[in-house]
């Protein structure tokens, strides 16, 4: 088992190396193909002075053909070089790294609620099936479902911040104060309190749909009818196997959220001014900064391809149906 | 009575003194849009980063919020009778934030390097100096191979503060080391009223103030520049008090800002202006001939298009911007509307209307934002009323600079931009060949008063040279004036003293002297 389960691991370890290659090259093309390039993005449209736009150009070898680029960057790549930032004239690990903390604090904190309180109350609504609390739970489901999260997160600072003056609307930190240690941390969770909180509500009924849908079809599955007939008690039968395979498509998405979560929520973050990673993906993509929009492409390539490894391993402990060998 | 008027007088003279007298301490929040790029304040063009960079660094000379040119580090400067040589007398004992005197000899290594980086925003304001000297500590002395006289205004503009020698001037290795490359960019070290703390990208920027400034101890404690890029958030935060200053309004909350009770909301004229650009002569269209412009022109009702999209600022009909008011013509108007005379000229140019009511289509290409989109509605509707079919086509400004501005793929456009210090900008407009002179216009007799304007340092004479050009645009009309950009000032009664409140004391974006009256 040991030998084969490591064998399984290399499989899948160098299949999901070879797809970031591919994603890297693919996007690397892609991204040149769109007009406009940093150079002239940077000089802008108040004073595009010619000599200034080649001088960047040659600076930053953008003059070169994109083969030669191309096979430039990988092989920096190769070498632990994620890539250098043409707007900001940093490598890209310097503007990524203090953003991985921020980034992750909002998203995964999010996922995480997400989906045990959306499997938790998907389980509580089947509970309540065909009662009027099932119906209510669904609705509000579909309704935050539908709502865009920059309006719901404006909402959110208009009731809450500006209103209420419950929580910050916006940022990190309290800039008028220079709080230090614990009460530092305190600041931070205050300030993260909303953008979470939005984040959530925009996740929620996705488990909770998905739950609540697989539970129903896992009560009509034969297995239930038979236990149920041969006399297995409705409550340990749907704690002990219902419940189990129906949280089991939660658990794929849950890891799909997991493996996104370091590319951020930049429409949540720009609403809420929080210095994540999606606010500097959105930014690289206006400007065309080509290597630091890769280098994240790449984080997140390596990011959802470990997620997804280890949500097929958890549920192969989940479900012993999966065989992963 | 006469106690009353006593009591009165004594009363009135306690509150003038009061109300005048700056208090110290306070921390100044301002919610600006953007990180800079980095610190190093010449390098590269970068807009956000100007907001911030004059409370660090300082120039030789600078601009105050009237664009007017204000001694800054060079307390006085002379220009030669023939315009080649201008002396710049420095202040003395002024000092970088790491306490390291500031002497000419930094001043010497900046211009050289702005010189030497053809990347760097303000280096072709430098080709035609042949040299740069420091005779002694506090002179530094610069040479031209011909003149040029909008100089000193392009030395008080962008990309041109005074760098440290001592930080910049490093090898690693043997070699040079680039200043896109030096950490210092990442911590600045300047002469500016406020020093350099930290830096928590996307999130803030933080300035505490240096008391040895050389116009005086700053009044603030700490500046901290809060870094919230969107525009309903910026007004949340803002009138939540989280800001005192808003760097980020949206003109569709002005209205919002001016009834809150403890909100200053201002515009101020600045030198840039919405226009329509014609396809001169960059690709075959109708508007190639001046009938058809000045028909187009006649077709359009710019109070309309002004109310319906642009909404705050001024209407313009002259030909340059009247923020600039010695260069400016008030005599020179481009037409107004008259749509009989329009369809006349039309009919004139070989445009009948056709079967379906049309005389010709043309495209109007503008880039994403609602001002242009707005504008470009309305300019739509007013040219089809004199049967002149109007196609719509939005870009992202990246697809926009690659349609309009390289490939000149476009029968009309609609654009804005700053037009100052010097009228000199108008070369890039509609000089021939002008860098962002997107129509094709070429005149020889504009091309020529142009470059006259621009080796006399006589203003009275440069005056005449302006004036000529925009009667020749008149003429010619390769666009179409439609107004004047308004700059939005949005922050609380408290905080006084704004730089744009002390024209002619600070330069631009310097809180060297703003205080909290709180």
């Amino acid at each position: 088992m040991d030998v084969l389960f490591a064998k399984y691991l290399f499989r899948r370890i160098l299949s999901a190396v070879l797809l970031i290659v591919l994603v890297i090259t693919i996007n690397f093309f892609i991204i040149h193909l769109a007009p406009g390039d940093p150079a002239t993005i940077m000089t802008g449209l108040e004073n595009p002075s010619p000599q200034i736009i080649e001088a960047l150009k040659r600076k930053y070898g953008l003059d070169k053909p994109l083969v030669v680029q191309y096979l430039k960057y990988m092989t920096n790549l190769l070498r632990g070089d994620l890539g250098f930032s043409y707007v900001y004239d940093q490598p890209s690990w310097k503007l990524i790294g203090p953003r991985v903390f921020p980034t992750l604090s909002i998203t995964v904190t999010a996922s995480v609620l997400a989906f045990s309180l959306g499997t938790y109350l998907a389980v509580l609504a089947s509970r309540l099936r065909k009662k009027f609390g099932d119906l209510i739970f669904s609705l509000i489901s579909y309704v935050l479902y539908a709502m865009p999260s920059f309006w719901l997160g404006l909402i959110l600072i208009l009731v809450f911040a500006s209103k209420l003056r419950w929580f910050p609307t916006s940022g990190m930190f309290d800039m008028r104060a220079s709080y230090e240690g614990l009460r530092k941390v305190l600041d931070y969770l205050h300030h993260l309190f909303l953008p979470v909180f939005t984040l959530l509500l925009i996740q929620l009924p996705v488990f909770y749909r998905v739950t609540r849908a697989s539970i129903v079809q896992n009560l009509r599955e034969d297995y239930v009818t038979v236990l149920s007939a041969v006399g297995l008690p409705n409550d340990k039968l749907f704690k002990k196997y219902v419940m189990k395979n129906s949280i089991i498509p939660a658990v794929t998405i849950f890891g799909i959220t997991l493996g996104f979560s370091i590319t951020g929520a930049a429409l949540i973050e720009i609403v809420f001014a929080w210095p994540g990673m999606g606010r500097l993906l959105l930014d690289a993509v206006f400007r065309k900064d080509y290597q630091l929009l890769l280098s994240i492409y790449f984080l997140m390539a390596v990011f959802i391809s470990v997620a997804m490894i280890v949500t097929d391993i958890v549920i192969a402990v989940l479900d012993p149906r999966v065989r992963l060998l | 009575m006469r106690k009353f008027l006593v009591v009165a007088f004594l009363l009135m003279t306690a509150v003038l003194f009061f109300a005048q007298t700056p208090k110290k301490g306070g921390t100044l929040v301002i919610a600006h849009w953007s990180d800079p790029i980095s610190f190093n304040p010449c390098a590269k063009i970068d807009d956000a980063g100007n907001g911030i960079y004059p409370s660090i660094f300082s120039k030789l000379v600078a601009l105050d919020h009237d664009y007017n040119v204000i001694p800054d580090l060079a307390e006085s400067w002379e220009v030669s009778p023939d315009g080649l040589t201008y002396t710049f007398h420095l202040r003395k004992g002024v000092k970088w934030h790491d306490g390291q005197p500031f002497t000419a000899a930094d001043v010497v290594w900046t211009f050289t390097q702005i010189k030497n980086h053809p990347e760097a925003p303000a280096s072709k304001h430098f080709e035609k100096v042949t040299a740069i000297e420091a005779p002694d500590d506090h002179t530094v002395i610069i040479k031209m191979s011909e003149p040029q006289a909008p100089f000193i205004g392009f030395l008080a503009w962008y990309g041109t503060f005074i760098m440290p020698k001592h930080i910049y001037d490093v090898t690693k290795d043997g070699q040079p080391v680039d200043w896109l490359d030096n950490p210092a960019n990442q911590k600045p070290i300047g002469t500016g009223p406020f020093k350099f703390v930290e830096w928590v990208k996307g999130d803030h920027v933080t300035l505490v103030k240096n008391p040895d400034y050389y116009m005086g101890e700053p009044y603030l404690d700490k500046i901290v520049f809060k870094i919230i890029p969107d525009q309903n958030t910026a007004f949340q935060a803002f009138m939540a008090g989280e800001v005192d200053v808003n760097n980020n309004v949206s003109n569709a909350h002005i209205p919002l800002y001016q009834k809150s009770p403890d909100t200053v909301a201002l515009q101020r004229p600045a030198p840039s202006r919405y226009y329509m650009g014609f396809n001169v002569a960059r690709r075959p269209s109708p508007f190639n001939n001046v009938k058809v412009r000045f028909a187009a022109s006649y077709a359009l009702n710019r109070q309309e298009i002004f109310d319906k999209a642009i909404k705050y600022g001024s209407v313009s009909d002259g030909f340059y911007t009247p923020a600039i008011p010695w260069a400016y013509n008030p005599n020179t108007k481009a037409p107004g509307y008259d749509p009989k005379l329009a369809e006349k000229l039309l009919d004139e140019a070989g445009y009948p209307r056709g079967k379906d009511g049309y005389r010709f289509e043309a495209v109007l290409v503008y880039f994403q934002g609602q001002v242009w989109a707005d504008m470009a509605a309305v300019i739509k509707e007013q040219l089809d009323k004199v049967g002149i079919k109007v196609k719509l086509e939005e870009y992202e400004i990246a697809a926009y600079i690659e349609k309009v501005l390289k490939a000149g793929d476009f029968d009309l456009t609609v654009l804005n931009g700053f037009q100052g210090p010097d009228p000199d900008n108008l070369k890039l407009r509609v000089g021939t060949g002008g860098d962002i002179n997107v129509m094709g216009y070429s005149n020889p007799k504009v091309d020529e008063l142009l470059s006259k304007g621009a080796t006399i340092s006589d203003v009275k004479e440069r005056q005449k040279y302006y004036f000529e050009v925009q009667e020749i645009l008149a003429q010619d009309l390769p666009f179409y004036p439609i107004g004047e950009v308004a700059v939005n000032f949005v922050h609380k009664k408290y905080v006084k003293n704004m730089p744009y409140q002390l024209v002619g004391k600070v330069s631009i974006n310097n809180f060297a002297k703003t205080w909290l009256d709180k």
